[in-house]
């Protein structure tokens, strides 16, 4: 326990770094954007007839650091209202906090991004143990280039090829938007069933943006393990065929759990173009969105959150890794 | 359905080959060997002689690219294994033949416990009484000087080499087989575990009245537990006989030769001579005449192009055209 | 200089070998040299392609989004321009801001990562630290937020800046690779001798790995590759150059080639170029493993 507590925090530590230079790096770029869009703001307010000590609250409450005083403590500022969970106010809908934005279009992002790397996951998994053992025959042959191909190729590519398909050339599926908007929202048959129609495909382009990943890792992870002296061991004690099965594949995808960290984290970042290609409302539209509108709180806001969502996964897939392997559980070397 | 007394085993004309690109490449190339019911027997040789593949034939577990190309390995009350496949196979595998791994350091699964892959074990073999299982081996470690309890409670990387060979020894006996085998059971252990886990196979063997193998290449521990004594050369058995008089009275001149390459505690270092020249490997084993030719004291002409059929004569069996020579009246074979 | 080596012919044979050794690799499988045969041909898009085309090309206003015919074998465009001749004239930019981050990605990864394998200790530590950090951002969500000060107006500026955004991997790739070689004890041996540090990275660490690094620069490119298009894609660059991104993101938000085929083949040229030069690349990359690798050969 005392290892895994350990490895927690040192994850948290380094995950913590990287959130600071994430912060760091928006409040640096927000300050240098052509045109200095936080002073134009508070000028604009005192245009508009405000007065300046209203204006500069109001500008506050945008970016959520004061357009005056040294460079040094508008920064302080900016991090000790990050800190406080105060992400500053939206332009582009002005009245509501990036928060809020940014809290409603989370669930659009990350349950098909689950659900995506969930299913190719799985099916990566599967098929690769079979590519594995049938490294010889045609099929798994197959299986092992379809893996390469499909690991080689842009996910927007994917996408698009995939809307091009299901939606333009044989249209059997929706290719814009969340949901129908002709249903009314709510726990009833036709909604949830327009919501799974719609994410149906954005979720098979994450899963097929994936699964080649998996497909590839698992094939010569179960390789490595066939080789290993204890299968053979417990074949030459006559264990059955499932229990052996369930040596090999526990074994094999044990390694794969450092990869599911690093995969989450590229799938966050392909949200960006997943969600264009199929307007879908999430994180990554959100911020393509804010970068069009100019809404640069905004766009700070929803970088910072997909940057914790990165961080988070990897935390959680290293636990996982450390549920599964005693070795690490117990604090073992190697 | 299990046997209560020890099984006689007899292989014969075992030949195996190893598929590579140069061919099909022989490893046992037609090996006739016997082992008595209840006695430990050993197999000695150089790595590379086909000791291991020979006692992985005893479980027909030659491992792709190899496959046992002919020859029979009868085992009683099992029949041919050589024509076992699937199921069958595989119940005769743990349940009736125990197996040591060579490599038993590695022989676990790394994520489950002792306990958990020994109750693995007894499902695949689908024993009711698993609590009995789990006791019976308690026992068997706490004989061989482990605390049970705590072992079965262990994954593999919370255990010593040492603790690991003993392990994989329980797992070999702990289903009651009456034939072990056991590979290289002491190689990288230290001198002091290794004694102790060789009185451990003794004093089990002698307790359940099992036949052994033992393989290894240190004649020391051929010495200390055998009864019977083979040695191997290129992937033939060339002497075979009671382990006092191989040793004591080695007829052919590999078997000199190894015996004199070894350095006593007593004596002149010098003494210890080195066989000159290389053991043969997988692919410079000599496609006809005798495999030891090149580097034998004793070469003839005909040891070019026979290879020299193993004899017996008064219990020893000698594969040698000038052992042969000087022999009195032959039994061809050890098996007729 | 007219004093003779006798080590001189060596080089040569050296060489004659492993041009033999290459081509031995490439008529092993041919589907390499069908990967050698599309890397050349970009290459001889990027490089001439500009110079086949008038320059600004040719409009037809009678055939906006014409279907694929002789004239136009993937039909035209919104203006009535010709898709392939569009695909043709941005290759360049495409390759260019590709071959510049792959020489960025490659010249500092292996920097740090020779750096880091050699010092060890807290050198070691701290740049590590650091390609940890680098390969955990967000790599296309900063590029966005990047885009809003900076234009990305050449090539050359792209690839800067998509490089100093992915050196991470090399560098984690040449640190461990050149422990390795530390184990094998020449790098001991080299210091035992008093060669100077330079020496030893330069003549002794850098050569074994230099395979190793090419094929890395090479699928550098076609990640560069992805990123840029995919930048230009989602519209967040001014559009100033001819680009396959361009294409990708006028076909599907100005053209709507997600909701009618008239846009389609407009929409799919791009995306085969891209598909294209990938597997060009990954045939290359393949048979360069094998011609580095002798152990593969053997097989």
């Amino acid at each position: 326990m005392k290892t895994v507590v350990r490895r927690l925090s040192g994850h948290l530590a380094r995950g913590l770094a990287m959130i600071w230079v994430v912060t760091t790096l928006s409040f640096v770029i927000i300050r240098n954007i052509p045109g200095d869009p936080v002073r134009g703001q508070y000028e604009k307010l005192i245009e508009q007839g405000m007065s300046p000590d209203a204006a500069e609250r109001a500008t506050a409450a945008l970016y959520g650091f004061l357009p005056k005083g040294s460079l040094w403590s508008q920064y302080v500022d900016y991090l000790n209202g990050l800190i406080h969970g105060n992400l500053g106010q939206s332009l582009s809908t002005p009245g509501t906090g990036v928060a809020t934005i940014i809290g409603s279009a989370a669930k659009w992002t990350i349950l098909p991004v689950l659900g995506g790397t969930l299913l190719s996951f799985l099916l990566g998994v599967t098929l690769g143990v079979y590519a594995a053992i049938k490294r010889s025959g045609k099929l798994g042959d197959a299986l092992a280039i379809s893996g390469s191909l499909l690991h080689g190729i842009p996910q927007y590519v994917i996408g698009l090829l995939v809307v091009a398909v299901f939606s333009t050339l044989w249209p059997i599926l929706p290719a814009g938007g969340p949901v129908d908007i002709d249903f009314t929202p709510g726990f009833n048959g036709p909604y949830i069933a327009s919501l799974i129609q719609h994410a149906t495909l954005p979720v098979l382009t994450y899963a097929l943006a994936s699964y080649g990943g998996w497909i590839l890792a698992m094939k010569s992870s179960v390789a490595t393990v066939l080789g290993d002296d204890f299968i053979m061991a417990a074949e030459l004690r006559g264990m059955s065929r499932g229990i052996l099965f369930r040596y090999i594949a526990r074994n094999a995808i044990l390694p794969l759990f450092t990869i599911l960290a690093l995969s989450l984290g590229l799938l966050f970042g392909g949200a960006i173009f997943i969600e264009s290609i199929f307007n879908y409302p999430g994180l990554g539209l959100l911020l393509v969105n804010s970068i069009g509108a100019r809404d640069y709180a905004l766009m700070g806001g929803t970088f910072l959150v997909l940057t914790v969502a990165i961080v988070v996964a990897n935390i959680a897939a290293d636990l996982l890794y450390a549920v599964i392997d005693p070795r690490v559980r117990k604090g073992a070397e190697a | 359905m299990t046997r209560t007394s020890a099984p006689g085993v007899r292989v014969k004309d075992l030949t195996v080959v190893y598929k590579t690109p140069a061919g099909e490449l022989p490893a046992l190339g037609g090996v006739s060997l016997s082992l008595a019911p209840g006695t430990i027997t050993g197999i000695v040789g150089e790595s590379g002689s086909g000791k291991s593949t020979l006692a992985l034939s005893l479980l027909n577990a030659v491992q792709p690219p190899g496959r046992i190309k002919e020859g029979t390995v009868e085992i009683d009350g099992l029949g041919n294994v050589v024509e076992l496949t699937g199921e069958e196979l595989r119940r005769v595998r743990g349940r009736q033949v125990g197996y040591v791994f060579q490599a038993a350091q590695n022989s676990l699964n790394p994520l489950k416990t002792v306990g958990k892959q020994l109750l693995d074990l007894g499902r695949s073999h689908d024993f009711d009484d698993l609590p009995a299982l789990l006791k019976d081996a308690r026992a068997l470690l706490g004989r061989m000087g482990l605390d049970g309890g705590r072992v079965l409670d262990s994954y593999q990387h919370e255990l010593s080499g040492g603790m690991r060979q003993r392990v994989g020894i329980m797992f070999a006996l702990v289903l009651n087989a009456h034939l072990v085998v056991l590979d290289e059971p002491t190689t990288a252990l230290d001198m002091i575990t290794q004694a102790a886990i060789l009185k451990i196979v003794r004093d089990v063997h002698h307790e359940r009245g099992l036949t052994t193998l033992i393989i290894t290449h240190d004649m020391g521990v051929a010495a200390e537990v055998t009864d019977s004594l083979a040695v191997m050369y290129g992937g033939r058995v060339v002497e075979h006989g009671p382990t006092t008089e191989v040793l004591g009275a080695p007829r052919h001149p590999y078997t000199k030769g190894l015996i004199r390459a070894i350095p006593r505690l007593s004596g002149d270092i010098d003494e210890a001579r080195a066989l000159p020249g290389r053991p043969p490997t997988l692919g410079t084993i000599p496609k006809q005449g005798c495999v030891f030719r090149e580097r034998c004291p004793l070469r003839i002409a005909v040891c070019d192009t026979v290879d020299p059929e193993p004899v017996t004569r008064d219990a020893r069996t000698v594969a040698c055209h000038a052992v042969g020579r000087l022999a009195t009246p032959v039994v061809p074979k050890e098996y007729v | 200089m007219t004093v003779t080596s006798p080590v001189a012919p060596a080089p040569i044979s050296l060489r004659r070998n492993f041009w033999r050794g290459v081509g031995r690799v490439l008529r092993r499988k041919p589907s390499r040299m069908v990967g050698v045969a599309i890397v050349v041909l970009f290459v001889f898009m990027g490089i001439f392609g500009p110079l086949l085309y008038p320059n600004p090309l040719p409009r037809d206003d009678n055939a906006l989004y014409a279907s694929p015919s002789w004239a136009h074998p993937f039909g035209t465009d919104f203006e009535g321009t010709d898709v392939l001749a569009l695909v043709v004239t941005g290759t360049r930019y495409v390759l260019l801001a590709g071959l510049a981050t792959a020489v960025i990605t490659v010249a500092v990864g292996t920097l740090i990562g020779l750096l880091a394998g050699f010092h060890r200790g807290r050198w070691d530590s701290v740049l590590m630290r650091l390609t940890d950090l680098q390969l955990t951002i967000p790599g296309l969500p900063l590029l966005l937020v990047l885009s809003t000060v900076w234009k990305f107006t050449s090539p050359i500026e792209m690839g800067v800046v998509l490089g100093l955004l992915g050196w991470g991997g090399i560098a984690r790739a040449v640190r461990s690779q050149s422990l390795s070689l530390r184990e094998r004890g020449f790098i001991e041996a080299a210091k035992g001798l008093g060669l100077p540090t330079r020496h030893i990275v330069l003549r002794e660490l850098l050569p074994p790995m230099a395979p190793y690094i090419a094929m890395n620069m090479l699928i550098a490119v076609t990640g560069a590759i992805y990123a840029q298009v995919g930048l230009f894609f989602l519209g967040v660059l001014p559009f100033d150059a001819n680009n396959w991104g361009v294409m990708l993101n006028l076909s599907v938000f100005g053209g709507g080639a997600l909701s009618s085929t008239a846009a389609l083949p407009y929409l799919l040229a791009p995306l085969l170029a891209i598909l294209l030069l990938t597997l060009g690349i990954v045939l290359v990359v393949d048979a360069m493993d094998e011609i580095f690798n002798p152990r593969l050969r053997e097989e």
